[in-house]
């Protein structure tokens, strides 16, 4: 596999917390359009790795790259401006702003005001742009931060526990949403919805206890009895 | 243009209630209260807005003070230029402290803006007494030469002067709130670490939000100075430091109309009420806590919706006692 043409490529990854280690010689790669999901228990360091991704943890050691660019030692920010989007699994809005202004916030950070493709994702969206994000329920929450997160066509999305207390017909949508986001971007997603991400994804990590345990790449090798063998 | 009307309808009913406050009311109280008013709206962005309290706006007006009184005692005649030179140092000193005072959370943010102000008041009244003249102040109001157009040296002038000048300050905060950057600073209050999962350096807006609000102080420390024609050391004591803060509380914390409501509100009560009680801050406390206790939102905070509802209200029956378009 190609490091430098992969959308992004994480290599010997190791992350502590003051004296614990969370994260060990993870080794991730994502290509262009390629779903990849990381499954795992509760406290498996999923969410470390996306933070560490993201820029929001400073690894240990082993590097992270975006199309050949580093990112390590990057502030947050300045990745988010080079395309690698966080979603965080809280679904906490600006919640005293309205739909429209938390748009907007994606909107001038990407100089990218075309809200028709969120709105031909989510469109409930339309309905409530003038609501205050506070009010919105859960399943609106998530559609509100993947709509602000896709504006700007960012080339990896990075998604954490998006399901996550939703209601299954919102999970079904989200679906579909993120098989069409796929044509576009690739998306790392972390999940312990198994159905969903064997539905959707190209390439699955099993991480235990902060090691990748395995690498599942084969279409028909990612079932939800295969993942569950590695938790 | 509905749009545009409706964008600038609000402020200019609150300057047309100051008007009529003109007619009613003493000149220098009013004077006062457009001067208190300008003064506050930093401090109420900052707590607003981006969510800093601030225990230094003496500081930043002194600094805007004391550099219209230097150019007007030691260099020039004209007020106006001597504003402008408020303007820059209230610039110069956000920017000189602002990159380190914006990256401390909000209670050491209100600490050490209160040193600030502690540092200030003393510089002006020991450490730089050869050219602060100390406790006795620089008298600038006889080297004030006339302005063409509004002669702001005098004191109806001054109120032209101050009411247009607050107008614009109005205008201002009013397009800030309603710009991108506005939502920008109240997500990096909600949650700073969000914003940056967008791209925005949070560093950089919390900054920019500081040298705005701080110029906004200065620039009211140089109209004071233009105004009392006299500044001393007092202006910075750090006795007054929770004065904008108390006003921004009483007018409704982050509301646009806040600081004009409780400069109203303040100015009015010390005025009455130290006619007849020698402590008037004892019933100002008292009024504080009381609205701590009714749900922070302060006078205009809790007028505005109430205000709005019946705006609406009276909208909707306007509309439904109009007869329904019958089409040939």
């Amino acid at each position: 596999m190609n490091a430098e043409a992969a959308a992004l490529s994480v290599t010997n990854l190791t992350v502590t917390y003051g004296e614990s280690k969370v994260l060990f010689d993870i080794n991730l790669q994502v290509q262009p359009r390629e779903v990849v999901a990381c499954v795992g228990r509760n406290g498996a360091g999923k969410t470390t790795l996306l933070k560490s991704i993201a820029g929001f943890v400073k690894p240990a050691a082993g590097s992270i790259a975006a199309s050949g660019e580093n990112l390590v030692g990057r502030a947050s920010y300045d990745i988010a401006r080079m395309g690698i989007k966080y979603v965080p699994q809280d679904k906490k809005v600006f919640s005293d702003l309205t739909v429209r202004e938390n748009l907007e916030l994606g909107s001038y950070a990407t100089n990218d005001y075309n809200w028709d493709k969120v709105t031909a994702y989510f469109p409930k969206l339309k309905t409530l742009m003038d609501r205050k994000a506070g009010y919105l329920s859960g399943g609106e929450r998530q559609m509100l931060m993947i709509g602000r997160a896709i504006l700007g066509g960012p080339k990896v999305l990075l998604i954490d526990e998006p399901t996550e207390g939703l209601a299954p017909s919102i999970v079904e949508h989200l679906k579909e949403v993120f098989r069409e986001l796929a044509h576009n971007t690739s998306l790392v997603i972390v999940e312990q919805n198994l159905p969903l991400v064997c539905a959707i994804a190209n390439r699955v990590y099993a991480i235990n206890e902060g090691r990748a345990v395995a690498e599942l790449v084969d279409r028909d090798a990612i079932k939800p009895e295969n993942c569950e063998k590695y938790l | 243009m509905k749009q545009a009307f409706r964008w600038w309808q609000g402020l200019l009913v609150a300057f047309s209630l100051l008007l009529v406050m003109r007619v009613f009311l003493p000149l220098p109280f009013v004077n006062e209260v457009l001067l208190f008013s300008i003064y506050t709206i930093g401090c109420n962005f900052l707590l607003g807005r981006v969510g800093f309290i601030s225990f230094g706006q003496p500081a930043y007006l002194a600094v805007g003070a004391y550099a219209t009184a230097f150019y007007l005692y030691y260099f020039g005649t004209n007020p106006l230029i001597g504003i402008g030179w408020g303007l820059v140092a209230g610039v110069a000193i956000a920017l000189l402290v602002g990159p380190l005072f914006v990256r401390l959370r909000s209670d050491y943010f209100a600490l050490v803006n209160l040193a600030l102000t502690v540092i200030i008041f003393f510089l002006m009244q020991k450490v730089l007494v050869e050219y602060t003249k100390g406790d006795n102040g620089l008298w600038i109001l006889t080297r004030m030469a006339s302005t063409p157009g509004i002669d702001i040296s005098s004191a109806n002038g001054f109120f032209v002067f101050a009411f247009i000048v607050a107008f614009l300050v109005w205008a201002f905060y009013k397009y800030l709130d309603d710009s991108v950057f506005g939502a920008c600073c109240m997500a990096t209050k909600m949650n700073e670490v969000k914003l940056k999962f967008l791209g925005y350096d949070d560093f950089k807006i919390r900054l920019l939000a500081f040298v705005i609000a701080n110029t906004t102080t200065a620039l009211a420390g140089s109209m004071y100075a233009i105004h009392v024609g006299i500044v001393s050391p007092e202006i910075a004591s750090p006795a007054r430091a929770a004065d904008p803060v108390v006003v921004t509380i009483l007018g409704g914390v982050g509301t646009l109309y806040g600081p004009i409501v409780g400069s109203i509100a303040y100015t009015g009560m010390k005025d009455v009420i130290s006619k007849f009680i020698g402590n008037w801050e004892l019933v100002i406390g008292f009024l504080l806590v009381f609205i701590m206790l009714a749900g922070e939102r302060g006078i205009w905070g809790t007028l505005e919706p109430r205000l709005e509802k019946l705006l609406r209200r009276g909208r909707n029956n306007g509309e439904r006692e109009q007869p329904a378009k019958v089409s040939p």
